[in-house]
């Protein structure tokens, strides 16, 4: 075929001659449905997310139930100064900090490992069950599982000191004891969401290439060496995304859990920010005061959430959301 | 992977070695709930004295007896279900054509609506302003307060949203020209198309509502609202406390352990029914929402 | 006069214009094709029509009525979809009665109207069928009896046949065509296969960048193309092309490419022409393979040989450029091989302007 077709004009820009309010008028017009659609979603935002937000501005007043948050009185930092004076309030963040990074340490590695042993059952059946038995505790409630933990851990009539009194161990108030608050509460949570966590994981796994693992046979590596060698490099990229996500949510520890097995025996090493927030605010009514905590603990969570974000979309160009 | 031939001994090992310890973690998650519901057929008496490991020991239903007979059981029992069933219901009303409405490439603003529901997953105003705006809106102590208080989410607004992207957008102009209005688009083609994930998304709803504790306990008041989990959190953390109901329980045939396990088994039960559905569905939503281009 | 009139139709995305101001009227009951390579604004132009775009610019009419503003399912048009758009959660029988039951026809009104539809389609057997059920005939059967079951006044088709095999492509072809001299509706039909062009059409449209190059009969514009771009872009395999340079008077132009010359008719485009550039266009059923130089032959080199049957195509080159002779086998088998130059009839030869790619030459009758 030819290049020498009918020259064209040069592109010029087009320019829209109908004025804007026309244009949009138009358009309402054609799409008031989809608008429709959208406000009642968009409504409840504003309204239960974002009123709120709105509501946090009495961590920098002085809140009074009866004048409401516009017209109690500003006090600037005054809450976030006897925050960071209060013994309780550095010690729940010290808590906090402490819980979320031993979760993160230990039960970061769990999900995985179960991923890649789950990769390495060759019994459909066995393992279909295996996956079904060890996803169900996420679906369970966390009233559930603290009861569980409870009577398991109860010393009378608790299966653990049970098993402890046939070593010839006296019976542990477990639930009372700080220092073993720490290690039930972790230990519950990864209990609870491991199995579910390694979905992510075994989907990764799932999707690597057949043909890497039949050349491996053909040079005789073994199924360990398939697994370190192959396995792991192809799921690394999830595996980053997903520590990134972690880290990024690392806040968010499930002061439900803890709200249902703490006691004032254990809060030295169990109260952490939410759940302080919760006693201060919801328990002993001081709104504001709980309200600073609360900003500070959001602020800090969402930069983390933010740079957790913006490091995933740089490392992989996905987004997380 | 799966079919893949075992050829040297250590192979074989390190399959065995892997299973025994799948097999390992896969009892222990199964054996907190066969505890429990041992307790809650075992008698008070040998419960209490922590004899019952594995099997039920004097085998009796005087647990489940005492719960059933018990009124607030019941009452939160159907509470329970009012809100899943409601918040459930709720929750769809506004997500479904609110997913629809940020999935169409035609409305202004679409990076702004997205991103009003993005900044709500990422900065979260905390319990305290919750809670008082609720309280101000006149939400506490209502079914309505509990029901609406929680109809949208983030991720479930999301993942649906995402599915609706993902369906050709011939389906929507196809229907368009034969005449359908958006209501009509959305009801009669996306929605059909779209149930797989409607069902992943109502399943999250219901679990969440079932299970939910925290905002029911701080919201409602009246013990004849609450729903089954605060019932359950009241039984089993508080009364273990008590001893004065211990006291009470120190003749009869079942103990605060069988109780609560009765409770348990009760609350655990309906999750059960469902959780085959679930789990056909919920892989495949946490692969749809999860992580997105 | 359920025509279609587009008037300086304009369609731009955000400043990007995509169909810069088409003009085309469509006559009643007539069968327009619109072809052109991919992205020059063909479905873009169609869906205008559909009411799936907007119209940034110009004027629609359908039916004597200015339709720019008005929704698609109040224009009474239907349209056949490239994927076939078909719902896959019913099953043919309420694909088809989809669009009636929106429209809240009676219930008597729609079980006649999908047997009518079933009946002239032949889908009797798979009313109760699911589209994942179907073959790809049968899908592209049940798109078009979504569309013709309203009767509406103009039949939209964006490449229905492109998801087919060749086979069946040419079978759903004359089916389409025999339906539409059954039911006589108004048509515009979006290809880029310019056999489904030739053999549909009433008129075709060709397109190009956003722009119409020329519209007219199938047969008009195989042998009248208004310019190169047209040309190369109807009949299979394409019109050969040769860049020339016009010597010799207005009384004999002679076209000189390769150190060699084929003389032209004394067309009234060529007149003091001489140094101009030019392209020469024969097409490859006009060119008479020949095995040994002759009067007004062209010598080429042959480099391969493709047999079709009846017909053979040889590849050939001249001076490096390409030249594609079609020919008959039947009692010339033993001499393809040999071939080593052509003669073309000058009267049916193109001479196109090199720069604008304007037809230069003189118009042939279509007879
Ligand atoms: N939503 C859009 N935004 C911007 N440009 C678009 C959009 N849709 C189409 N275009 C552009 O408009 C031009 C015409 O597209 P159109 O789909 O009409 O081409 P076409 O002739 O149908 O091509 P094909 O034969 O490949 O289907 C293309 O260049 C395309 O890139
Ligand atoms: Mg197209």
């Amino acid at each position: 075929m030819s290049d020498a077709v009918t020259p064209k004009p040069a592109v010029t820009p087009y320019v829209n001659k109908r004025p804007v309010s026309q244009r949009i008028v138009d358009h309402l017009k054609r799409e008031w449905q989809i608008y429709l659609m959208l406000a009642p979603t968009v409504i409840w935002l504003l309204l239960f997310l974002y009123k709120p937000m709105y509501g946090l501005q009495i961590a920098f007043k002085d809140y009074s139930i009866f004048r409401g948050v516009a017209a109690s009185p500003w006090i600037g930092f005054e809450h976030f100064e006897t925050l960071f004076a209060s013994e309780q309030f550095l010690r729940a963040l010290k808590n906090t900090i402490y819980i979320s990074m031993m979760s993160l340490i230990i039960g970061f590695p769990v999900p995985i490992l179960l991923a890649l042993m789950f990769n390495e059952i060759l019994n459909q059946t066995f393992k279909k069950t295996a996956q079904t038995i060890v996803y169900l505790p996420h679906f369970i409630s966390s009233v559930i599982i603290a009861g569980i933990v409870i009577t398991a851990f109860s010393p009378s009539a608790g299966i653990v000191n049970t098993i402890l009194s046939w070593l010839d161990v006296d019976p542990i108030y477990f639930l009372t004891k700080p220092e073993w608050f720490r290690p039930i509460f972790i230990g519950t949570t990864i209990w609870q969401e491991a199995g579910f966590q390694s979905i992510v994981f075994i989907a990764a796994i799932s999707g690597v290439s057949p043909t890497l693992y039949e050349s491996a046979v053909v040079d005789g590596a073994s199924r360990w060496q398939m697994m370190w060698k192959i396995t792991v490099p192809s799921i690394m990229p999830t595996i980053i995304i997903m520590l990134i996500i972690r880290i990024g949510n690392m806040l968010e520890v499930s002061f439900e859990m803890i709200i249902l097995l703490y006691q004032p025996a254990t809060y030295e090493t169990a109260d952490v920010v939410n759940t302080f927030i919760y006693r201060q605010g919801l328990q002993s009514g001081q709104y504001d005061f709980a309200a600073a905590a609360g900003l500070f603990n959001a602020v800090i969570a969402f930069v983390l959430v933010m740079t957790a974000n913006s490091i995933s979309k740089r490392y992989s160009r996905t987004s997380l959301w | 992977m799966a079919n893949m031939k075992l050829y040297s001994r250590n192979d074989r090992i390190f399959v065995i070695v892997n299973m025994v310890l799948i097999g390992i973690f896969t009892i222990s998650t199964l054996y907190p709930f066969i505890y429990i519901a041992s307790l809650s057929f075992s008698s008070g008496f040998e419960a209490r004295a922590g004899n019952v490991i594995l099997t039920p020991i004097e085998t009796t239903l005087e647990a489940y007896k005492y719960i059933l007979s018990e009124r607030m059981f019941w009452v939160s029992y159907g509470n329970t279900f009012i809100y899943t069933i409601g918040g459930t219901i709720m929750s769809l009303l506004f997500l479904i054509p609110g997913a629809y409405a940020l999935s169409r490439p035609q409305i202004y603003g679409r990076r702004f609506w997205n991103l009003l529901v993005a900044f709500t997953m990422w900065f979260n105003a905390g319990l305290i302003p919750f809670f008082l705006n609720m309280r101000d809106l006149g939400l506490l102590d209502s079914y309505f307060g509990i029901i609406i208080g929680f109809a949208v989410n983030g991720f479930n607004l999301i993942l649906l949203r995402n599915f609706f992207e993902g369906v050709p957008s011939s389906f929507e102009e196809a229907a368009r020209m034969d005449g359908a209005n958006d209501f009509q688009v959305l009801v009669k083609v996306y929605m059909p198309l779209a149930k797989p994930a409607i069902a992943t998304v109502a399943l999250f709803c219901i679990v969440s509502r079932w299970n939910g504790f925290f905002w029911a306990m701080v919201l409602l008041q009246d013990e004849d609202k609450i729903p089954l989990q605060v019932f359950l959190r009241h039984t089993i953390v508080t009364l273990s406390d008590d001893q004065q109901f211990t006291a009470t329980l120190v003749n009869a045939s079942y103990s605060v352990e069988t109780v609560s396990a009765a409770i348990i088994v009760c609350s655990i039960v309906p999750v059960l029914i469902i959780y085959p559905f679930i789990q056909k569905y919920f892989e495949k939503g946490i692969l749809l929402g999860g992580v997105k281009e | 006069m359920s025509g279609v009139k587009l008037e300086s139709i304009v369609k731009a995305y955000g400043a990007v214009q995509v169909v810069h101001g088409i003009d085309l009227e469509v006559k009643e009951k007539e069968f327009v094709v619109l072809v052109g390579p991919s992205g020059c604004g063909k479905s873009t132009t169609l869906r205008m029509v559909a009411g799936l775009e907007e119209i940034s610019d110009g004027t629609l009419t359908i039916d004597g009525k200015v339709v720019n503003r008005i929704a698609p399912k109040d224009r009474d048009v239907a349209m056949v979809f490239q994927n076939y758009a078909l719902y896959p959660h019913l099953d043919v029988a309420e694909n088809i009665a989809f669009g009636l039951r929106i429209r809240k026809e009676s219930k008597e009104n729609i079980e006649k109207a999908i047997k009518d539809v079933a009946g002239i389609l032949g889908l009797e057997n798979y009313l109760e069928r699911r589209p994942a059920d179907l073959s790809g005939g049968q899908r592209q059967r049940v798109a078009m009896g979504r569309a013709i079951v309203r009767r509406p006044k103009v039949f939209l088709f964006d490449e229905p046949l492109s998801n087919l095999d060749a086979k069946l492509r040419t079978q759903m072809r004359a089916e389409i065509k025999r339906l539409h001299q059954r039911l006589g509706v108004t048509s515009i039909y979006v290809t880029h296969d310019q056999v489904e062009a030739m053999t549909l059409a009433d008129r075709i449209v060709v397109m190009n960048d956003g722009r119409i190059e020329q519209v007219g009969s199938p047969m008009e514009l195989f042998l009248n193309p208004v310019n190169a771009f047209v040309a190369g872009f109807l009949g299979a395999p394409p019109m050969n092309q040769i860049q020339a340079v016009i010597s010799g008077g207005d009384a004999a132009p002679i076209a000189e490419f390769a150190g060699q010359q084929f003389t032209l008719p004394p067309l009234p485009g060529l007149q003091n022409a001489v140094g101009r550039k030019v392209i020469v266009g024969i097409r490859p059923e006009y060119a008479t393979p020949q095995t040994k130089a002759v009067e007004g032959s062209v010598s080429c080199t042959l480099e391969l040989v493709e047999t079709l049957g009846s017909e053979a195509l040889l590849h050939t080159t001249i001076g490096g450029e390409p030249f594609v002779i079609r020919t008959e086998t039947l009692g010339n088998m033993d001499q393809l091989n040999a071939v080593n130059g052509f003669t073309a009839d000058p009267a049916l030869v193109k001479v196109f302007d090199a720069e604008t790619g304007v037809a230069l030459s003189g118009q042939l009758r279509v007879a």
